[in-house]
């Protein structure tokens, strides 16, 4: 069976599906819950109305962002996994770097022929446990959070700590493009340079505007590929 | 009974559901095509990624935590995107209903804003998907070739993005991964723990700046 048929099946859109179900009713838990709530607080319909409005609108553009970043994540590991991803925790650079870890792991490379079925499978299973980080910390501490923000705060410095968080996201990023360069394959220089360059100029032409970073970054991603395609190009 | 523990209960509720449904997918690929992997593998695979992302995942729900709330930790941490999408809808929210963020009442518009938001997200990527999964197929052959170059396109444009804000730290630390990576391939070094040494490498190299300019500040 071809690897694509696979990671494409009916059955595993259905099974991808039970995580964004799992999603959108917790939303609709949620909003019938606050939305009792604020009735009760004497928020009156019209300013409830007004703020379910602002909200969704607030939310649609940077929910256009993804829009490149979702075809690269499909040709990838197919269309139900992105779907699932890209609806749970992980933004899409986040799922395109474990699904790169893993392919490393299994001795195979993204987007090749080596690329198959257990590679697939490790992918899967890297980005369930990377999610389950986030989740089972949200599901065990949450409740008891009031408490775990003070220690934090008191035992370290919270601009370390920030510090810290993107000292390790640079650390991680810099490993994966590392391990990109260092066969000094010159198609690859070329594409992380395009894409790098076309970031620097987008994120210092959209400095103002922080919610369309992911879309500069899936148009970097874009002109990588397109310039390498067109320098290499069969 | 009240609101707020209306939102734990139901927040570890659907959590629990969403940890079940997050490995429903490898289990089924693994077991239906005899391709799972084995437990020494499993863990090897969580040493990756938790050397990868395991200082986020401790901090960012602590640090987000005072903005979210409660109830929009659970939601927007299932859901994803807290900064970019999230906490501005909650914001938005709160402002056209006039209410104070801190407050009782700010928390629960601020779950307004934020279950909306996962709504309206979740339908979009929905769309994308279907199209996107209906165009590719048909993308001219020329196109579909340039797909092999995603990953350093991406992961140069991610690179560039993070080191912008600290460019010295950022040269630092994709000098000492090269050296690390050229070195450690050539000696065989397990790549897990090639990751956590880059990482580390990159935290130090912060740390050093980070030392540096507090010794500045309190020198001045």
């Amino acid at each position: 069976m071809d690897i694509n048929e696979i990671i494409n099946s009916p059955i595993l859109w259905v099974l991808s599906g039970l995580m964004v179900i799992a999603s959108v009713s917790q939303a609709i838990v949620f909003l019938r819950n606050s939305l009792k709530e604020a009735d009760r607080l004497g928020i009156d319909k019209p300013r409830r109305v007004a703020s379910v409005r602002s909200a969704c609108i607030t939310s649609l553009g940077p929910s256009l962002a993804p829009v490149v970043s979702v075809l690269a994540l499909i040709a990838v590991i197919g269309a139900p996994t992105t779907w699932m991803r890209l609806c749970d925790v992980g933004a899409a650079r986040t799922e395109l770097g474990v699904v790169s870890l893993m392919a490393d792991l299994a001795g195979a490379e993204v987007g090749a022929e080596s690329f198959g079925l257990e590679a697939f499978s490790y992918s899967l299973w890297g980005m369930a446990l990377n999610n389950f980080g986030w989740l089972i910390l949200v599901f065990l501490l949450v409740h008891r959070m009031n408490r775990v923000v003070v220690w934090m705060d008191t035992k370290y410095d919270p601009k370390w700590i920030k510090t810290l968080m993107g000292a390790a996201t640079m650390g991680m990023f810099g490993y994966l493009l590392s391990n990109q360069l260092y066969t000094f394959d010159a198609t690859r220089w070329v594409a992380a340079a395009a894409g790098g360059g076309m970031m620097l100029l987008l994120s210092t032409a959209f400095k103002k505007h922080q919610r369309l970073q992911e879309l500069a970054l899936g148009l970097s991603l874009l002109f990588g590929m397109f310039v390498t395609q067109l320098v290499f190009g069969q | 009974m009240s609101y707020d523990k209306k939102v734990i209960r139901n927040g570890r509720i659907t959590m629990g559901l969403a940890i079940i449904a997050n490995f429903i997918p490898a289990i089924y690929v693994g077991m239906h095509y005899d391709v799972m992997p084995t437990l020494s593998v499993i863990l090897q695979i969580w040493g990756v990624v938790a050397a990868s992302y395991g200082i986020t995942w401790i901090i960012q729900p602590i640090a987000y935590y005072p903005t979210m709330g409660a109830a929009g930790s659970y939601i927007g941490w299932l859901a994803g995107s807290c900064g970019d999408i999230r906490m501005p809808a909650a914001a938005m929210a709160q402002k056209v209903a006039g209410v104070e963020p801190g407050t009782h009442e700010g928390d629960v518009v601020g779950t307004i804003g934020v279950a909306c938001s996962v709504l309206v997200s979740a339908s979009m990527i929905t769309i994308f998907v279907l199209i996107g999964s209906w165009i590719i197929p048909l993308l001219p052959e020329s196109v579909t070739n340039s797909f092999s170059y995603i990953l350093p396109s991406l992961f140069g444009a991610i690179f560039v993005d993070n080191a912008r804000k600290n460019l010295k730290a950022g040269i630092l630390t994709l000098a000492a991964a090269m050296a690390i990576l050229f070195f450690g391939s050539k000696l065989g070094i397990n790549s897990g723990i090639l990751t956590l040494l880059v990482v580390l490498c990159g935290i130090l190299i912060s740390r050093m700046f980070f030392v540096a300019a507090r010794k500045k500040s309190s020198e001045t």
